[in-house]
């Protein structure tokens, strides 16, 4: 399938963006970045939740007060029931929604977009902000790498057959080599693919990306350029992967891969692209997106902020 | 760059092959050792068989599955597995997605499902198994309507009327429609937890499992006494609860079933069972085969044929060497030939050449360094060494030996020894070179540096390495097997860096007479050194405490390597009272064991002032290049209690910088643990502690 067909556009770094870039609900993840807190104030919205993840181990005079959900619990399912309920929004699917997913922690986000699919949301709007750099280029750390499980993201669990003996894993390469390791060794007898991000966020960014997830490749099974087993899609476009996604999906399918797992683990909008592809595609199939569940995140890991995307889901 | 071939070693891991690479890549052990012997296939023994990561669990599983069972039979599948005499169903514990089965504040018999969920899983399993092998079979069409039939009643079904399928095949659809139905209800709970009313289990626990082989055995006349072997691998990917599952079917194991599973070290949770309660025993419900250590037992050259043949096999597969018409024997020797080591000669003399080149009309670095310890022991008033500027030349005149270094460091070995109990040195070094000139001319001669070099020739060998800034060298293949440690994928693992190394260098390794170089066998060597580090990162115990740990008991086995006067030679082992030390010390210590960090010796060692036996340790020899260390096993060190907490246990490491430099202390010229100098050595040791 084609994702690139969906609506991607640029927003100004300076505010005065259009009507269609108005809401009725904008949700954001709260943390420490420049670049979450700017697109906060520039965004245009009836109502503007904060949402505030437990895993940054904010204490409560840290965060806004106002119109702000959390923390409630680390399962992401539990987290996003809590957060419907307190939030009282009724008649999702007649809403405008907005979700700036720069300071989201991947599998709240995933079950946030999931659980609005579900609710009926035909349309929602996601913004991402690129930074200008990461605080410590190739080194900077995202987590504290004490991952405590492995396990399905809730709502993106498929249904499997008993023949695992051509399994795939598609692992979204991002900077952190613990986690991709961690995930192959979890997945160990699974074929494992890697999709890179390429153009990258900045240019150095692939090269540092690559670096990293070099040390990974005795999990991985292979080296980084071994043929048929490495794909690129940018780092900024979830359209892209989406597509990129499906083709490798089909592909495999015709070498009789059926089990597969994804595990995204690069960019926020390599991430959506997971979500897209497998609320589009996956749903029933034996696909299943898993995470690698940290204890605690950083609250701060970039530095400026480079660009403002704005991509439409449809479902 | 020249052209890249495949590397020959780029799969390391078993779960890479497809079944007929784990055919073709099969090697058995020799003689009485081989695999057959030890897994008993058609044993009615149920087995669990532990090995750390890279141990050969899932080759050797898989290569009793019956995937690669059919591939060994060209012909007749089913008169193949009657020869077999077993029939091997294989089940990765990772595709179970196990994890699903657990939640909190939930009310959900969670266990049941997952039993029930297993049973399913391995029905359809087995159940693929015989269809595949029995899809050309006259004799089972006459009985397959018969066999689903009553399969089919060992399910309560809550529609009587519902017809049973005519063969496997839509009887596997039934039971995947049943698991769906499960899936379904288990991936919804977390958000929609009213979905887990319409579960009905339908069958009791393990009832599938041990009955369908039965009726299958009661129908099919050829599978009559064939066992029907679960190999269930991967056991560490399931909870303590879920083991205990496993253990049930273990315990209540029935005729015509067995199982083989397959777990790493860390991975058995339980033993117990849900029957009663009752906890599984070794040699009463089951066999416990020990894979790394079983290959670390065997006779060493039982091992290294085994490690050789491998390499073999791999370059033989890839086509880098033709086998030989006079056998196996004849081609694993070619091995060793690939790759470039240290040409024998008296007292290393070759090897050691690089002293003369580098520091020709110069005075050696081990002298200098001997020369500023005398100068700093006369000023530091030590009243038995009167040494004035005159006798010190005259001391590092008498230990030269120009023509080989090494028996220069064993001649400084000496004088440090005797430098604590003479009273003239000078005397002493004269005594040494006596014996030193008569040993150079008669390498039978009796002499303590005969006996120093029996020892340390290793240890000197890796002092003048150093002292001349020149790396280490862990060279040839025998080295390379050694330092796998009974671990296969580490030998392997070791090879492919290796091999990547030598085709950057341009040196067609592996290719005619070519020899891989030094400088790519020692960079490869470092870099599936650092990678075995890095990979055992764990996260149970505050993430790096285990690496924490292992670095420092490395440090302190360098930092004795390279000491003026090594109490022991070879070292890479200590052994410790366990019972005495604290809590945390134990768990990270069973930690390093399980993930092969450390290796526990058989038999311990036994303590030289108490007489008690204690518990004793290897560091695993693919760390050995990382910290300079050596790959062989000879000497070992006695940690105190205090010690042993202060390297394996946080909450102690503040004591650990005053206790080791007690303990380098004593191998340190020119105080000897006399409390009056501190020497660098021992300073690197306190900044790599975090003083």
């Amino acid at each position: 399938m084609d994702y690139t067909i969906f609506y991607r556009e640029e927003l100004s770094c300076t505010g005065g963006w259009d009507d269609e870039s108005s809401w009725d609900v904008f949700i954001s993840a709260f943390n420490s970045s420049e670049r979450v807190s700017k697109v906060f104030e520039l965004v245009n919205a009836a109502n503007k939740h904060w949402i505030i993840q437990p895993d940054y181990g904010y204490e409560v005079d840290e965060y806004p007060q106002t119109n702000s959900f959390g923390p409630y619990s680390n399962n992401e399912a539990e987290f996003i029931k809590s957060y419907f309920n307190d939030s009282d929004m009724e008649n999702l699917c007649q809403l405008r929604i907005c979700i700036d997913i720069t300071g989201f922690i991947k599998p709240y986000m995933m079950h946030l977009i999931f659980m609005l699919k579900r609710l009926g949301v035909k349309k929602l709007d996601v913004i991402y902000s690129e930074p200008a750099r990461y605080a410590d280029k190739e080194k900077t750390t995202f987590s504290d790498k004490e991952v405590f499980e492995i396990r399905q993201v809730y709502g993106f669990a498929g249904m499997h057959k008993p023949d695992v003996s051509k399994d795939i894993l598609i692992i979204g390469s991002g900077y952190d080599d613990e986690l991709i390791s961690k995930i192959a060794d979890n997945k160990n007898h699974c074929k494992k693919l890697q999709i890179f991000g390429l153009p990258s966020l900045r240019p150095e960014m692939y090269q540092e990306n690559i670096l990293n997830s070099h040390k990974a490749s005795e999990a991985i099974g292979a080296g980084i350029r071994t043929a048929g087993s490495t794909y690129f899609a940018p780092a900024n476009d979830p359209f892209v992967v989406a597509t990129e996604l499906s083709r490798v999906f089909q592909q495999e399918r015709e070498k009789k891969g059926i089990n597969t797992y994804l595990c995204p683990l690069a960019t926020k909008p390599q991430a959506l692209g997971f979500i897209l592809f497998y609320l589009t595609e996956c749903q029933n199939e034996p696909v299943s997106i898993i995470y690698p569940f940290c204890r605690s995140h950083s609250k701060e890991t970039s530095i400026g902020i480079s660009k403002i995307s704005k991509y439409t889901l449809e479902f | 760059m020249i052209e890249n071939k495949n590397n020959p070693f780029d799969i390391t891991k078993a779960v890479d092959f497809s079944d007929k690479e784990i055919n073709d890549y099969w090697v058995d052990l020799s003689g009485d050792s081989g695999f057959i012997k030890m897994v008993k296939p058609t044993s009615p023994m149920p087995m669990f068989i532990l090995g750390g990561k890279g141990s050969g669990k899932t080759h050797l599983m898989r290569y009793y599955s019956y995937a690669a069972q059919k591939l060994r039979f060209e012909g007749d599948i089913v008169e193949g597995i009657r020869e077999d005499g077993y029939i091997g169903t294989f089940l990765r514990c990772g595709g179970l997605n196990a994890n699903r089965f657990h939640h909190q504040d939930s009310d959900i018999n969670w266990s049941l499902l997952f039993s029930y969920y297993m049973d399913l899983w391995l029905s359809q399993l087995i159940l693929m198994v015989i269809n595949d092998a029995t899809k050309n079979c006259d004799k089972f069409a006459g009985c397959e309507e018969k066999i689903c039939e009553e399969i089919f009643e060992l399910f309560s079904r809550p529609n009587e009327d519902e017809l049973p399928p005519k063969d496997i095949g839509n009887l596997i659809g039934v039971l995947h429609g049943l698991q769906r139905q499960l899936d379904l209800a288990i991936n919804n709970y977390s958000f929609s937890p009213l979905g887990m009313e319409n579960v009905k289990i339908l069958t009791a626990p393990g009832k599938l499992v041990f009955a369908i082989p039965q009726i299958i055995s009661k129908y099919f006349q050829p599978f009559k006494d064939i066992r029907f072997l679960y190999l269930i691998d991967e056991l560490e990917n399931l909870t303590e609860d879920q083991q205990k599952y496993v253990n049930t079917i273990v315990r209540e194991k029935e005729a015509p079933c067995s199982f083989k599973i397959g777990a790493r070290l860390y991975g058995l949770r339980s033993f117990s069972t849900y029957s009663a309660n009752e906890v599984n025993k070794e040699g009463s419900e089951y066999e416990l085969l020990h894979l790394d250590e079983y290959l670390r037992n065997i006779s060493s050259a039982t091992y290294n044929k085994f490690a050789k043949k491998l390499c073999f096999r791999r370059l033989s597969e890839a086509g880098f060497i033709v086998p030989d018409i006079k056998g196996i024997e004849t081609d694993i020797k070619k091995i060793a030939n690939f790759f470039e080591i240290d040409e024998k000669s008296n007292f290393l003399k070759k090897s050691t050449s690089f002293v003369e080149l580098k520091y020709e009309g110069e005075i050696r670095p081990y002298f200098e360094r001997l020369k500023k310890q005398l100068l700093k022991a006369r000023q530091g008033n030590e009243k038995s060494i009167p040494l004035s500027a005159k006798n010190i030349d005259s001391i590092i005149n008498y230990l030269a030996c120009s023509e080989y270094p090494l028996l220069e460091k064993v001649n400084i070995y000496l004088l440090y020894q005797d430098w604590g109990k003479s009273n003239n040195l000078v005397e002493s070094a004269k005594i040494i070179s006596e014996e030193c000139q008569k040993f150079t001319v008669d390498n039978s001669y009796q002499c303590r540096q005969k006996q120093r070099l029996n020892h340390f020739q290793a240890d000197f060998f890796a002092q003048l390495l150093r002292e001349c800034n020149l790396k280490q060298r862990y060279l040839g293949v025998s080295d390379f097997i050694d330092m796998s440690g009974g671990l296969p994928r580490n030998l392997l693992t070791i090879l492919k860096h290796i091999y990547q190394w030598s085709v950057f260098n341009n040196e067609a390794p592996f290719v005619g007479n070519n020899k891989i170089s030094v400088s790519s066998q020692r960079e490869g060597v470092l870099e599936a050194s650092d990678w075995f580090f890095r990979d055992a990162r764990i996260v149970e115990l505050n993430g790096t405490v285990i690496q924490d740990s292992i670095s420092k008991l490395a440090t302190l086995f360098r930092d004795i390597r390279f000491s003026d006067k090594p109490a022991e030679c070879s070292i890479s082992t200590f052994s410790a009272d366990l019972t005495s030390i604290s809590a945390t010390a134990q768990k990270t210590i069973k930690a390093s064991v399980e993930r092969s960090l450390l290796i526990s010796i058989p038999g311990g060692q036994r303590d030289r002032n108490t007489k008690r036996i204690d518990s004793k340790f290897q560091l695993n020899p693919m760390l050995a290049p990382r910290w300079d260390l050596p790959v062989h096993r000879r000497g070992a060190i006695a940690l105190s209690t205090v010690e042993v907490n202060a390297i394996f246990d946080p909450e102690y490491t503040d004591s650990l910088n005053e206790l080791l430099q007690r303990r380098i202390g004593r191998m340190t010229a020119p105080a000897f643990g006399k409390g009056k100098f501190q020497t660098s050595s021992q300073n690197d040791l306190i900044d790599q502690f975090g003083d």
